[in-house]
């Protein structure tokens, strides 16, 4: 489903689908913002990657593009953020792009809907909530489950799935929205390696019809996928750009912050920019 | 014993959801309405011919529950007031209620019972309610189990007088508890997320279908029992 064949008024390829522009965010009680000055946008069709140290506000960033920081959960918002062109600190901001953002949080098992007692009602419990026809259900439902690689499952009971079982559903739940933004919060967090691989496969497929920002320290497998790379630090953004610019860079991979492959080169003597990934390293050495 | 949905092929089960809850709401009011001791006692025994024509496994909770309510009735009217046929009477009154619901909880599917009260109109956040709620007890059964083997590890000693067992439920309770609380903000968001709380009826996915025998059923049932209160009270 893209935006455009969704709504033929709605076109995403002319707009920027998020702009952040000096946006802090304070949450009730807290004596720091947890993101503090951030200027970014996201245009459709891209993988962005925000990453950093734990607690450095890559969470809270999504929670704020997808409108329910400060509405769900109290705080303070400075600077204009605009998602889908509504500005996130208005009145019942999220309720107007409800559907239209597909956020996905790290812990699956929280996510469950709670009246599904099957897969495949666990994946239309989205669609149903924004009261689309059920055939429009039944076909989202059907791709989302096929590119989540959840469809074997449909029958079954989602409180009875493993963890990675678990967070496969809740993503082709995401899926089934079918959204024009994805913010997927440390998505493959509970997947074995051989999932997450596939995960991370799948996402330029998603990319093809909406925008993913992705937030995560899986950084080996991001680089993969990701055309552009946020890095925050403590709440601030500390550099943007390509992920060869960001994570190649020597103070990035000295902080740690970059992929294994680059801190490979990095310990092995290289200079920088490192290579990011096991191809960029053969290609260096080769070269 | 469990209680709660038993899957099944009953007419119970296929009927439409507002069914077996129309049968257990007027079966508790016409356990009061109907005159003790042979009122309660004719709707008990209608209820129990529902029982075994369903094939639902409700019998056993369903005396279990109703034996101490039995105890009690028999002491007090059939010892203490020398009316054993009263006692009857209003135990065959707490047998049918108990009966009623209990087998509706069994034959009806939480889920068909979302989609059907969505069908009408009834907002979300009420059949929500009712259906997280019967999901959320598995789920934090098996949380307690993890959290009690956790907390074996840890040395807690859960066996032994009855002191030493209550003494150990605080272990269990206080992680449970908290668990729980700090889910909630998290479970808020996502559900958010995922479209709840909008603004545009939800569409129910598999709406469960009724008919004109059901509906007459259940208007009989309603009709039946305003008619009972006004024989027995106006």
């Amino acid at each position: 489903m893209g935006v455009g064949r969704r709504d033929g008024h709605r076109n995403c390829r002319e707009i920027r689908l998020i702009t952040f522009d000096r946006v802090s965010f304070t949450y009730p009680g807290a004596d720091r913002c947890a993101i503090e000055n951030i200027s970014f946008f996201i245009e459709p069709g891209s993988v962005t990657l925000v990453t950093g140290s734990l607690g450095s506000g890559c969470s809270t960033l999504l929670l704020v593009a997808a409108g329910l920081a400060p509405h769900l959960t109290g705080g303070t918002l400075v600077g204009k953020a605009v998602t889908l062109g509504v500005e996130v600190g208005a009145q019942a901001a999220h309720r107007q792009i409800a559907g239209r953002v597909g956020l996905l949080l790290p812990a699956p098992w929280t996510q469950l809907s709670g009246v599904a007692f099957s897969v495949a009602d666990e994946v239309a419990f989205g669609p149903a909530n924004l009261g689309r026809p059920r055939d429009r259900i039944a076909r989202a439902v059907e791709r989302a489950m096929a590119l989540a690689g959840v469809s074997h499952l449909a029958e079954r009971d989602p409180t009875t799935l493993s963890g990675g079982e678990l967070q496969r559903v809740i993503l082709a739940g995401i899926i089934a929205l079918e959204p024009e933004v994805y913010l997927l919060d440390e998505p493959a967090v509970e997947l074995d390696p051989e999932a997450a691989d596939a995960f991370y496969r799948m996402l330029p497929e998603l990319a093809r019809e909406a925008a993913v920002v992705l937030a995560t320290t899986d950084t080996d497998r991001a680089v993969e996928v990701a055309a552009r790379v946020i890095l925050l630090e403590r709440g601030r953004c500390i550099a943007q750009g390509t992920p060869d610019g960001v994570l190649g860079s020597e103070k990035t991979v000295s902080a740690s912050a970059s992929t294994t492959v680059a801190q490979i080169a990095h310990a092995a003597g290289l200079s920088g920019p490192f290579p990011l990934t096991p191809e960029a390293l053969a290609l260096r050495f080769n070269a | 014993m469990s209680v709660g949905f038993v899957p099944g092929s009953g007419p119970l089960h296929r009927a439409h959801p507002f069914t077996p809850l129309a049968i257990a709401a007027s079966t508790a009011v016409l356990a009061f309405a109907l005159p003790v001791p042979f009122g309660p006692m004719i709707l008990a025994g209608v209820l129990l011919l529902l029982v075994l024509v369903e094939r639902a496994p409700v019998l056993k909770p369903a005396l279990l529950t109703a034996l101490p309510f039995w105890f009690f009735l028999y002491v007090i009217h059939g010892v203490f007031g020398k009316h054993p046929v009263i006692a009857l009477g209003l135990s065959a009154r707490v047998f049918a209620i108990v009966l009623g619901f209990l087998l509706a909880l069994a034959t009806v599917h939480p889920g068909r019972l979302v989609d059907a009260l969505a069908e009408r109109g009834v907002p979300f956040s009420f059949s929500f309610l009712l259906t997280a709620t019967l999901q959320a007890v598995p789920r934090l059964r098996a949380r307690a189990t993890e959290i009690l083997a956790a907390q074996r590890c840890r040395g807690l000693r859960v066996r032994g007088s009855i002191w030493r067992r209550a003494a150990a439920v605080i272990p269990l309770a206080v992680p449970l508890v908290l668990s729980a609380v700090a889910e909630v903000d998290e479970r808020a968001i996502a559900l958010e997320a995922r479209g709840m709380g909008g603004v545009t009826n939800r569409t129910p996915l598999h709406p469960p279908p009724d008919s004109a025998v059901q509906r007459l059923i259940r208007w009989g049932l309603a009709a039946g029992t305003v008619t009972a209160i006004a024989v027995r009270f106006v």
